[in-house]
């Protein structure tokens, strides 16, 4: 059965039909819980879906109500009672199809079918088994909250509006997902909005048509440019924090239900520099903070590259001390040394891939393995020279100084290792010119993604460059539309 | 084509007269420096027509097409004579590329140069004025270092001495070869943001400092074997090293080959979008037509002397004649 088959379908007035259908539609799903009862003289059903509700909500707000309805009613009158009388629950949307019955239903609403009625009502009472909330794993810092986003969409909601209680910010729900029909939310303060930017990532959502929506990744191809980027034009965050002030900058967010990250557009490449803390040091340590970020970044990307260049084309680069040192070591490795970089690399992926995907425990031994064990004994039997995995491994903890470039980071690497290894200083020339101007390509909705410093804005340099201090910088209003090109 | 801010067409620019200036073959001295830079004020002096001419809404697009077929002619051979430049100055540094043996060595400089610029040029020229923005930061700073490491090589007697000059017009002429890139200068000079007036006075500020500093730093550092190096700016640029135990000039290779392909992708650029005016239903491989016509150009034009007066008229056409004509066929336009 498709979804279109039975979604906008209207509800069967008789009750014994309409429970049939509603049946077959979910193929008699054992979740599915069905309570006939009478209500005020009129054969009623309470459907439900087991797990989704709180059990003594349902009882207390629903049931105990629902019984106390002494006097005859017809169907018509029955419904409005319960409408205007009685305050089962805050929630209660109606549902005219079977699409929203289905939808409300395995949202955790307990939905209420009466014979004679072509609508079904709907009671909020959502009681699933939910993470509480914790601290962000990704985006840790010392002096800020320590709360992060969780898998509820409207939890989610609640931490952003606990920290903007501005009537200005507007979050806006609906479904996307043919087969998952998962809840997203559209936030944004409309006072600070570019309504240009709204309207299009609105537009970009609409030609969105996903048979299911389960992580981040499903919607950012749809709301960033269809072109080869090297880096994402869209940011995520699991920080409500971080996402209110993205937010106050005028910038637009995304919440999906399920996924406990938020997508923000746009995201600018000096933004994955910056972190809450930096606002809660003082300015001058902040801004070397900062800047030892950037360093991190070209280290990460270049210094294996730049290691296997100069030491196999350039040697003339190195003082003779340190040209002594690599040549002792490297006259006993067996393999050439773009080889050697490229296979511990490779080695440190595979590593690291199998430490995420193990059970904790297991991950601490592949750790040990790794680090003590191959390490060590690559070392000492002369395949590895202890230089280059020094270099190796620089790189690799620079690269995790700025966690959401890490894949761009890893690709970059090995990319710029190979030119370096072939070409030399010229081939990390020719490379660094086509990633630079991949990243200046990348733009969405007209936000370019190297802003501000090119195009250069001396207003976002007190931010990029250096972190000045809140007294300058809170006369400053700043929204994002001021990068717009 | 897009609108550019001051500073990005400046940059745009720049880097395509500083790398030709790095190319610069034969002797400098002072009156080098002095040549350049009058050469620069007079280019300035005969832009501010074309700057009027696009203040008061003309364009090169409403112009008739033979200019816009002359602009795209001229940005093609200068291109291939950049590729010539590339090729001269790789002899003096080192490329790697002599692993590929089966392959002569010009050609895989060529070809993965050209492969860059392709790609360079392919999001088109908002993305290219950004890059480049960076890039001639990045060159600034380099030459910075390479002046500021070149004072404690330089003496005072290098500069004063003048017998390895040709004469004051002589450079002059000079300056305007390595001049090629009014060109692009003319035809971007239409997508400035500001006023176009004072977005040429901002590149030909820019233009004379760089035309003034490089040479004169090269003449006080390298003065002294002026005669037997090929290369003077390269040159100065090896013997400015800022350490005692290490040499940098290898640096000095990546700062060339950006340049390199920035100069070659900004007429990529400015060419694909002439052959987009001039042919309007030439709409696919805009980029690589224009690139295989450069490096064809290139040569064609290797064996030639590149700082022949044939190719000074030429830039003085390209900068000066052809504007004018341009300003006069709008008059004329007008009258009728």
């Amino acid at each position: 059965m498709r979804t279109e088959d039975y979604y906008y379908s209207p509800i069967i007035t008789d009750l014994k039909k309409n429970l049939e259908e509603i049946k077959r539609i979910s193929g008699g799903s054992t979740d599915l819980m069905i309570n006939e009862f009478v209500c005020g003289g009129i054969d009623c059903a309470l459907l439900c879906c087991e797990g989704m509700l709180s059990t003594q909500t349902i009882t207390e707000l629903i049931f105990e109500p629902l019984m106390h309805v002494e006097k005859k009613l017809n169907s018509h009158e029955l419904f409005k009672h319960i409408r205007t009388k009685l305050l089962l629950s805050i929630d209660q949307p109606v549902a005219e199809n079977y699409g929203t019955l289905f939808r409300t239903l395995n949202s955790g609403f307990a939905v209420l079918i009466a014979e004679g009625m072509n609508i079904a009502l709907a009671f909020g009472v959502q009681g699933f088994a939910m993470r509480g909330i914790s601290e962000p794993s990704g985006e840790a810092n010392i002096m800020g909250a320590h709360e992060g986003f969780v898998e509820v969409i409207r939890t989610n909601i609640s931490l952003i509006r606990r920290r903007l209680k501005s009537p200005f910010l507007v979050t806006k729900l609906f479904v996307k997902g043919d087969k998952s029909q998962t809840d997203m939310c559209i936030c944004y303060m409309q006072d600070r909005v570019p309504e240009k930017l709204l309207n299009q990532i609105k537009e970009s959502l609409d030609e969105m048509e996903l048979e299911s929506v389960l992580s981040t990744g499903y919607v950012r191809p749809f709301v960033e440019k269809r072109s080869f980027e090297l880096f994402s034009s869209t940011g995520t965050t699991e920080r409500p924090d971080v996402l209110c002030s993205k937010l106050i900058e005028g910038r637009v967010a995304l919440l999906i239900d399920g996924v406990p990250f938020a997508i923000v557009i746009p995201r600018l490449f000096c933004e994955s520099f910056q972190t809450l803390d930096d606002y809660a040091f003082k300015p001058y340590y902040s801004t070397f903070i900062r800047w030892i970020k950037y360093a991190a970044f070209i280290i990460a990307v270049l210094l294996p590259s730049l290691y296997i260049a100069v030491a196999t084309y350039h040697p003339e680069l190195l003082n003779s001390t340190l040209l002594m040192i690599l040549v002792e070591s490297e006259a006993k490795a067996p393999l050439s040394l773009m080889t050697e970089a490229l296979g511990v690399l490779l080695m440190y992926e595979i590593i690291r891939e199998a430490g995420i995907r193990l059970p904790k425990p297991v991950g601490g031994a592949v750790s040990i393995v790794s680090g003590l064990i191959i390490g060590d004994a690559a070392v000492q039997s002369g395949l590895i020279s202890t230089p280059l995995l020094t270099i190796s491994a620089l790189a690799v903890i620079s690269g995790y100084v700025v966690p959401e470039l890490n894949p761009t980071v890893t690709m970059l690497r090995l990319g710029f290792l190979v030119a370096g290894g072939l070409l030399g200083l010229f081939g990390i020339s020719l490379l660094a010119c086509a990633v630079l101007v991949n990243i200046c390509a990348t733009e969405d909705y007209g936000f370019p993604y190297t802003a501000p410093l090119s195009p250069f804005k001396k207003g976002g340099m007190r931010d990029t460059a250096v972190r000045t201090g809140f007294r300058r910088m809170q006369s400053g209003g700043f929204t994002v539309e001021e990068y717009h090109e | 084509m897009n609108r550019v801010s001051c500073g990005q067409f400046a940059a745009l620019l720049l880097i395509t007269d500083a790398f030709a200036l790095f190319c610069l073959m034969g002797n400098v001295s002072i009156i080098t420096a002095c040549g350049f830079v009058t050469g620069v004020i007079l280019q300035f002096l005969i832009s501010i027509p074309t700057a009027n001419f696009y203040k008061n809404g003309g364009t090169l697009k409403s112009s008739p097409k033979p200019f816009a077929w002359f602009y795209l002619i001229y940005i093609v051979l200068w291109g291939g004579l950049l590729f010539v430049m590339l090729w001269n100055a790789s002899e003096e540094i080192t490329i790697p590329a002599e692993k590929f043996s089966l392959i002569p060595e010009k050609f895989i400089i060529t070809g993965l140069i050209a492969v860059t610029c392709l790609y360079a040029s392919s999001p088109g020229e908002k993305a290219l004025s950004r890059a480049a923005l960076i890039t001639a930061a990045l060159g600034a700073v380099c030459i910075a270092v390479i002046v500021i490491s070149a004072i404690p090589k330089s003496r005072v007697e290098y500069l004063a001495d003048l017998s390895c000059s040709d004469g004051f017009f002589s450079e002059l002429s000079r300056g305007f070869v390595l001049s090629g890139g009014l060109g692009s200068f003319i035809v971007l000079l239409g997508f400035t943001k500001g006023t176009p007036l004072k977005s040429a006075a901002g590149y030909f500020i820019g233009k004379a400092v760089l035309f003034a500093v490089v040479p004169a730093t090269a003449a006080a550092a390298a003065g002294g074997i002026m005669e037997i190096t090929d290369f003077p700016i390269i040159t100065a640029a090896e013997l400015s090293q800022p350490f005692s135990s290490q040499r940098i000039d290898s640096l000095f290779l990546i700062i060339f080959v950006i340049l390199a392909v920035f100069a070659i992708s900004v007429q990529t650029v400015t060419a694909s979008y002439l052959l987009s005016t001039v042919i309007p239903s030439f709409k696919r491989f805009r980029s690589t037509a224009v690139l295989a016509a450069m490096t064809g150009s290139a040569f064609l034009m290797s064996g030639i002397n590149q700082y022949s007066v044939i190719y000074s008229i030429a830039v003085v056409m390209a900068a000066a004649v052809v504007p004018l004509l341009m300003v006069l066929s709008k008059r004329a336009e007008r009258r009728t």
